[in-house]
């Protein structure tokens, strides 16, 4: 009997591989895509992603209250200090301001017992208020271990702590908050010897000065987040909420 | 001999959409900076208004299907819509994301894109993390999330900064029709889109 040819034997392995192939590549192709129910379905974070909201009416009202401060009354001002202000000086006085929240950031990772984010906060203040004169030069950045972590606060350990948001608030003036939040706002205010009601600084006009130039300082980059939500929104109300909630529980599940 | 080509072929055929994932950052990135170049090359500084945000949405359409992101934020409101509504709105909300993206960039200087190294998290779904940093020195973080379909691999979310595109509309989405109805939404997008329209002469 004659041995088949190699072009022969070349065919059989292709008819083989085909009929072999083919059911195998039929298969998969079902699998291979995400199906209907896969991409439309209530699946995946979105679907349980909830925010508590009973206050709905109230927040609205202080979120239409807010937006009108905001763009008729923050927006001018900031756009003013921005014209008038050189660039390397709102730099400046933007990383004065980072740099006294310090005591915020090292209670909130005492309070989560980071104690290695606490020691990372304490020696980039050092470097920061030393050599990046009080804090207005962020000389921290030059070095490579103490590049800057997320920022801790008190409602963020809060939330490591496994407390819920709780319901969704609109404060006057300072936008989204929720119940934790706002007490953990409280706690931050209590642990800022630069804040109010445990300020160092006696005289209440000097208070009220501090606290206004911080607010017009860091209104660029509020504001800027601000209208960032807004633009494209259909509901700006409940795109400013879901955006509060999304970005403050992934804070907290980062840590 | 037949053994090996029959398992090298088989293998090839199994690896074979894993591999197919490898060009997508690639055309993210050529889609991302043509849609740029819309707003910044000289070829198109006589474009109006209205030609810019047409020639936008041919490059998306032409790269990705919009209707995936749109009905996975609308979710299960968009069962609530007929089909002629369905139409309509997903045909406004592209012009939206175009509008934003528009009037978003106006007044800014041209940032540079740096798309990363794909993630792969399932052989079905895909991440793409992106970092757009514009001269004054802002840094926006983004991972584009892409879905392997029958019509390739197309956008399923975008995450900016920790926040998700589709959970944001779907929020919103889903107030809305706690009290109103498609019509509604068709009537609040019509206004979106028809206020506040930078000027035609106006230099991005």
């Amino acid at each position: 009997m004659q041995a088949p040819s190699s072009s022969m034997q070349l065919l059989r392995w292709f008819v083989f591989s085909l009929v072999l192939l083919v059911p195998v590549a039929a298969v998969q192709a079902e699998d291979d895509f995400l199906s209907e129910e896969d991409l439309y379905g209530d699946f995946e974070e979105e679907a349980v992603f909830a925010v508590s909201d009973p206050l709905e009416s109230i927040n609205r009202a202080t979120f239409k209250f807010n937006d009108f401060v905001y763009v008729k009354v923050m927006q001018p001002i900031s756009n003013g200090y921005q014209k008038v202000t050189p660039d390397p000086v709102e730099k400046g006085a933007s990383n004065f301001f980072a740099n006294l929240g310090y005591p915020v950031r090292l209670v909130g990772n005492l309070l989560q017992l980071e104690l290695k984010g606490a020691w990372l906060e304490t020696e980039r203040f050092a470097v920061n208020t030393t050599l990046g004169i009080v804090g207005v030069r962020r000389a921290a950045a030059q070095f490579e271990r103490l590049q800057p972590r997320q920022p801790e606060d008190v409602g963020l350990a809060f939330g490591a702590w496994g407390i819920g948001d709780g319901p969704y608030l609109v404060l006057p003036f300072l936008g989204p908050s929720n119940c934790r939040d706002l007490v953990g706002l409280v706690g931050d205010r209590a642990v800022n010897p630069l804040k109010s009601p445990y300020s160092v600084i006696e005289e209440y006009q000097w208070q009220l000065a501090l606290d206004a130039t911080e607010v017009i300082v860091k209104s660029p980059t509020l504001l800027d987040i601000y209208m960032q939500l807004k633009d494209g929104a259909i509901d700006p109300y409940s795109a400013m909420k879901n955006g509060y909630a999304q970005k403050r529980r992934s804070m907290i599940e980062e840590e | 001999m037949k053994i090996w080509m029959i398992i090298a072929g088989l293998a090839f055929c199994l690896a074979a959409p894993l591999y197919s994932q490898e060009g997508e950052a690639d055309k993210l990135n050529n889609a991302m900076s043509a849609a740029l170049d819309v707003l910044y090359l000289d070829a198109y500084q006589e474009y109006s208004y209205e030609q810019r945000q047409a020639a936008v949405k041919v490059l998306l359409e032409d790269n990705y299907d919009l209707t995936v992101i749109i009905r996975r934020a609308l979710a299960r409101n968009w069962r609530l819509m007929s089909a002629q509504e369905q139409v309509r709105v997903t045909d406004l909300i592209e012009r939206l994301i175009v509008k934003a993206y528009i009037e978003g960039m106006a007044g800014q200087e041209r940032p540079e894109i740096d798309c990363g190294k794909t993630i792969e998290i399932t052989d079905k779904r895909i991440e793409i993390p992106v970092v757009i940093r514009f001269p004054s020195g802002k840094i926006f973080n983004v991972v584009y999330r892409l879905g392997r379909l029958q019509s390739g691999w197309q956008i399923y979310d975008i995450v900016g900064e920790d926040i998700s595109m589709v959970s944001n509309y779907r929020q919103q989405f889903d107030d809305h029709f706690r009290k109103g109805n498609g019509q509604e939404l068709i009537e609040k997008l019509e206004d979106l889109l028809n206020k506040g329209e930078l000027d035609a002469s106006t230099k991005l």
